[in-house]
């Protein structure tokens, strides 16, 4: 991929900026998950490896959330960015080159950041922890080229309409840069006390409101139609999906911070806001299942769609998971637990991290045109994937109800911390059976670039058997 | 304009020919050979929406999870001098008394929830007294072991400035949020009926 | 061209839509936030915090260069007279200023004047330093309204004459130790944030509107795996407690899943000798396994190492 950083654009074949973010992608998501479950075993058994700065925990939270949200999650939709909206406008990418740039300065920048912050180099601020410099690099050289790249590509297409999925990609990338601009004021401006606090949430609420849950629905949109041969359901719903991101995903951060002084109108705003998201969540799962009709069948044959209709159906415990639990009924209750934490990887883990793996099984295969190595290892992937976040989302829902417990009943927190002893173990399975299952998809995925079938031209890769 | 209609704006505004060429292109649009379908909104999503708003307001609202007050605890303290709890033979009595005393009003399960000792009463009592004799608004002070202190929440304004501690059942951001939501589903209506008709669908049959 | 397919329209709504949202989200709680007038809490934290405890360009690695002291004095600086007790943060020259002291609006009208008129606090640079007090002023209805002072300038204290009135068993790197708080990572166990239920009664009370002004990061934490330690320092204040449960927790609470943070004590113990950790790690094991009977000695810490900062700074938690 090096050689093509100074090659003339039209020497640089066609789909290389996506095959390098998705590989980048999967590369990190190993690692990302490696550092989770090494933390999660600290968890379980603190004298696990100790005494050591650069191995303890507090060191290494902030750089497994980091590796997931922005090399993997962010990286497999530049991914899905770079061959979807050129697909869906019938053109090509407007640059290859800035393409590939993008994803070397992203990889860059990512490995600067994460060594950063393990050496404790942070801003103390929850999902924005980067430095500011390191802020400003995202921005510079990751998110606007990013937004260029799509915005040119859907400004040159040659189609009349832009399909639905390009609607969420082009105003995401406009969205998100905008997010990392002004939720980072207060690093910029030194801004502290309680509005510091505050944007620190409306930037970390943002980024997955705006930038992650859209993303990874608009990538839905186009695997489903896309593998299934079936059109969209409903332009209409889209279209109620859209714009209920837009206005009720961007409304609600203060949610996060129902325990603290904040004015009581921002919170009561922020509450039925917050319940206002199963809006666009109403509208994307039925525009996604009522699309399946007729090929459900591919729901177990098709390794692509049974990863996008998992990720799916996770979207509806999802939302109402986080619709309710933010409000003040239930709030009170759950705030601070592993309820949480065991939502956030429901999120992140779950629903997203399912998307976006069918979009990069779809366009590595394609872009490569060579079919999946072993399609036994696609499904020991899928099975790891979801058993061991099932394991982790259960385990930690509970330990999250005990110390819900713990709290209201006022029990010693030692005993909440004895309590949850054998959740902390679970989630330490879980979570490295996720690991395990993404090592088989990186050897798998490279196995493909190298030996995968040849896929002629004209075809889809799942209308070819399987040769292993 | 006589033939104009609410649920189709756009082409009964066109004439014949124009509305034939858009059918044409929308339904011809090959988007990377991925097709759209334009079918209406299923009513069970409008029931879902429509629910989802209910929803959104009423339990936002504080339902469950309130802390006690001193306002709460107010008749415990009244009731201390009571001839009957101080004929009582011990602290545990006493307490039993008071709590029997006091029993019947909607704070029950509160109380229940959040019991006190006689000692605790006792540390307490001073305090609320205090607060009586200054005439202060007894729901916006909370009672944390053996302390009375001001709540933090920052509720709705009072006529002279000071500040509701409590959580409110309505303030400015519930208004804000009737306004928000009546703006966009006024706006995602009026966008609907501009798309094009349900009846041009895409020629997915090849 | 057809005209259906309405983008400059969906646009100019995009727009619209988002910020909307952000006017109601952003711009309207501006309001609310600015012009809170700081409480004592408040004063206390940013004078004893400092400038910032995250990032930043005058403490890059979060080492605990350029940061302020809290000192309790028994005598004047100027004079040695002895005198009631006093607390004072305590600005070495070079120091960056406290948010409130560099952006006096940030306190709130009521404090910024006094602090302004009644403090001197214009008078305080970072190239010179600076000492400052907390300061009050009786009100009307009895209660006493905090404001910063510029001891420097009302006075006539130096930094250097105040830490050395001072000695260092008086001093407390409180804001040296919130930024080890902020590096190891503490925060993602252990809260800031009592919350509005009942587990205040353990951790005490949560804080108010005004309490946060002039703090940076609030580091409030959203998982909790531990006690919320806002107000640790009133339930415990045992340095030696403090001391062991740092070195290794499962000497005081066998059951924690805190990690050791004994790497905090650096190379050598407070008589300049060399820890040999691994020596204390293999004792430690043979305790364990039930061989000894006693855990080995907790080695006492350097007076400047980052566990004695972060052991000023847990107990100033009140």
């Amino acid at each position: 991929m090096f050689k093509y950083l100074f090659a003339r654009s039209e020497d640089i074949p066609e789909g290389s900026a996506a095959v390098y973010f998705g590989f980048s992608a999967i590369t990190w998501f190993v690692i990302g998950t490696g550092l989770g479950a090494f933390n999660a075993s600290k968890l379980a058994f603190p004298d696990f490896v100790t005494g050591l700065e650069f191995v303890s925990f507090g060191h290494m939270r902030q750089v497994h959330v980091h590796a997931v949200i922005f090399g993997w999650i962010s990286m497999a939709f530049a991914m899905a960015m770079m061959y979807m909206t050129s697909a869906l406008g019938n053109t090509k990418l407007w640059s290859e080159k800035l393409g590939i740039w993008n994803a070397f300065l992203w990889n860059v920048g990512l490995s600067l950041g994460l060594t950063l912050l393990w050496s404790g180099m942070t801003s103390g601020r929850e999902y924005s922890d980067f430095p500011w410099f390191i802020d400003l690099y995202i921005a510079t050289f990751m998110t606007i080229p990013l937004g260029i790249n799509v915005w040119m590509t859907v400004i040159n297409r040659k189609t009349q309409g832009i399909y639905t999925t390009n609607w969420f990609f082009a105003s995401a990338v406009f969205m998100v840069s905008i997010v990392f601009i002004v939720g980072n004021l207060p690093e910029w401006f030194h801004l502290t006390g309680l509005t510091e606090a505050y944007l620190t949430w409306w930037f970390a609420h943002n980024v997955l409101g705006l930038w992650i849950t859209p993303v990874a629905a608009a990538i839905a949109y186009y695997t489903i139609p896309k593998v299934t041969g079936n059109p969209l359901y409903s332009h209409r719903i889209g279209h109620l999906h859209f714009w209920s991101v837009v206005v009720f995903y961007s409304t609600p951060a203060a949610h996060h911070l129902m325990s603290a002084p904040l004015p009581e109108w921002l919170k009561s705003f922020a509450s039925v806001e917050g319940v206002l998201i199963l809006v666009p969540a109403v509208a994307f799962v039925s525009n996604i299942l009522l699309t399946m009709q007729g090929k459900w069948n591919m729901f177990v044959e098709n390794l692509e769609i049974r990863f996008t209709v998992t990720g799916c159906l996770m979207a509806i415990p999802l939302n109402m998971q986080g619709g309710f639990q933010q409000t003040r009924a239930i709030n009170w209750y759950i705030h601070g637990t592993g309820w949480i934490v065991a939502h956030a990887h429901l999120a992140l883990l779950g629903f997203s991290t399912f998307l976006e793996a069918a979009a990069v099984y779809l366009g590595l295969q394609t872009l490569m045109k060579r079919k999946l190595y072993s399609l036994t290892l696609g499904n020991l992937h899928f099975w790891f994937l979801l058993i061991g976040f099932t394991t982790y989302w259960v385990s930690m829902t509970i330990a999250g109800l005990i110390q819900g417990a713990g709290k209201i009943y006022e029990v010693p927190y030692i005993d909440v911390v004895m309590a949850e002893h054998p959740y902390m173990i679970a989630r330490w399975i879980g979570g490295s059976l996720v690991f395990v299952g993404n090592c088989f998809w990186l050897y798998n995925m490279w196995m493909t670039a190298r030996a995968g079938t040849v896929i002629p031209e004209g075809r889809m890769a799942h209308e070819l058997a399987y040769e292993r | 304009m006589s033939n104009w209609s609410f649920d189709s704006p756009l082409r009964t505004l066109s004439d014949e020919e124009k509305i034939r060429k858009d059918e044409k292109l929308w339904e011809d649009d090959n988007l990377g050979g991925v097709h759209e379908d334009n079918n209406p909104v299923p009513a069970p999503v409008v029931w879902l929406v429509a629910l989802t708003v209910v929803t959104a307001f009423a339990i936002t609202f504080p339902l469950w999870g309130q802390r006690p007050t001193a306002a709460l605890y107010e008749p415990y303290v009244n009731s201390m001098d009571k001839p009957e709890v101080l004929a009582a033979k011990d602290d545990k009595e006493a307490m039993a008394k008071i709590v029997e005393m006091n029993k019947g009003t909607p704070n029950d399960a509160l109380l229940e929830r959040h019991p006190l000792s006689m000692d605790d009463l006792r540390m307490i009592a001073p305090q609320i007294k205090a607060l009586e004799a200054k005439g202060a608004h007894m729901h916006d002070f909370e009672v944390v072991g053996d302390q009375v202190v001001t709540a933090n929440f920052e509720g709705n304004y009072r006529p002279d400035g000071s500040r509701i501690r409590q959580q409110p059942w309505w303030d400015k951001g519930y208004t804000i949020d009737v306004f928000y939501l009546s703006y966009f589903f006024l706006a995602v209506f009026t966008m609907i009926k501009r798309l094009p008709p349900t009846s041009w669908q895409p020629k997915h049959d090849h | 061209m057809v005209n259906f397919r309405e983008y400059k329209i969906g646009a100019r709504f995009f727009g619209l839509a988002l910020g909307g949202s952000m006017t109601i989200t952003l711009f309207m709680p501006s309001f609310d936030l600015r012009n809170v007038n700081a409480t004592e809490v408040a004063l206390d934290k940013q004078l004893w915090a400092g400038h910032e405890s995250g990032f930043s360009l005058d403490d890059p690695f979060l080492t605990g260069e350029h940061r302020p002291v809290r000192v309790t004095l028994k005598t004047d600086p100027k004079t040695g007279q002895p005198m009631a007790s006093t607390v004072a943060y305590v600005y070495p020259a070079g120091t960056p200023l406290p948010n409130g002291v560099d952006h006096p609006d940030n306190l709130g009208n009521i404090v910024e004047q006094l602090s302004r008129d009644k403090g001197r606090i214009g008078e305080a640079t970072k190239s010179q330093g600076a000492v400052f007090l907390l300061s009050s002023e009786p009100q009307g209805d009895g209660s006493k309204q905090f404001y910063i002072e510029n001891a420097s300038a009302t006075k006539g204290w130096n930094p250097e004459e105040v830490m050395k009135a001072a000695g260092d068993e008086n001093t407390y790197h409180a804001s040296y130790g919130k930024a080890i708080f902020v590096r190891e990572g503490c925060w993602w166990c252990h809260t800031l944030l009592p919350e509005e239920t009942q587990d205040w009664q353990v951790f005490g009370a949560p804080p108010m509107l005004g309490d946060f002004n002039g703090e940076s990061p609030t580091a409030f934490g959203s998982d909790r795996k531990a006690p919320d330690i806002l107000h640790v320092g009133s339930r415990n204040s045992s340095r030696e407690w403090m001391m062991l449960h740092f070195f290794n927790p499962r000497l005081v609470q066998p059951h924690s899943i805190m990690p050791r943070f004994d790497y905090l004590w650096g190379p050598i113990d407070d008589k300049g000798q060399k820890i040999d950790f691994d020596k204390w790690r293999a004792e430690y094991n043979e305790y364990v396994d039930g061989k000894r009977v006693t855990p080995p000695e907790v080695p006492m810490y350097a007076s400047n190492s980052d566990a004695r900062a972060l052991i000023d700074f847990v107990l100033s938690l009140k």
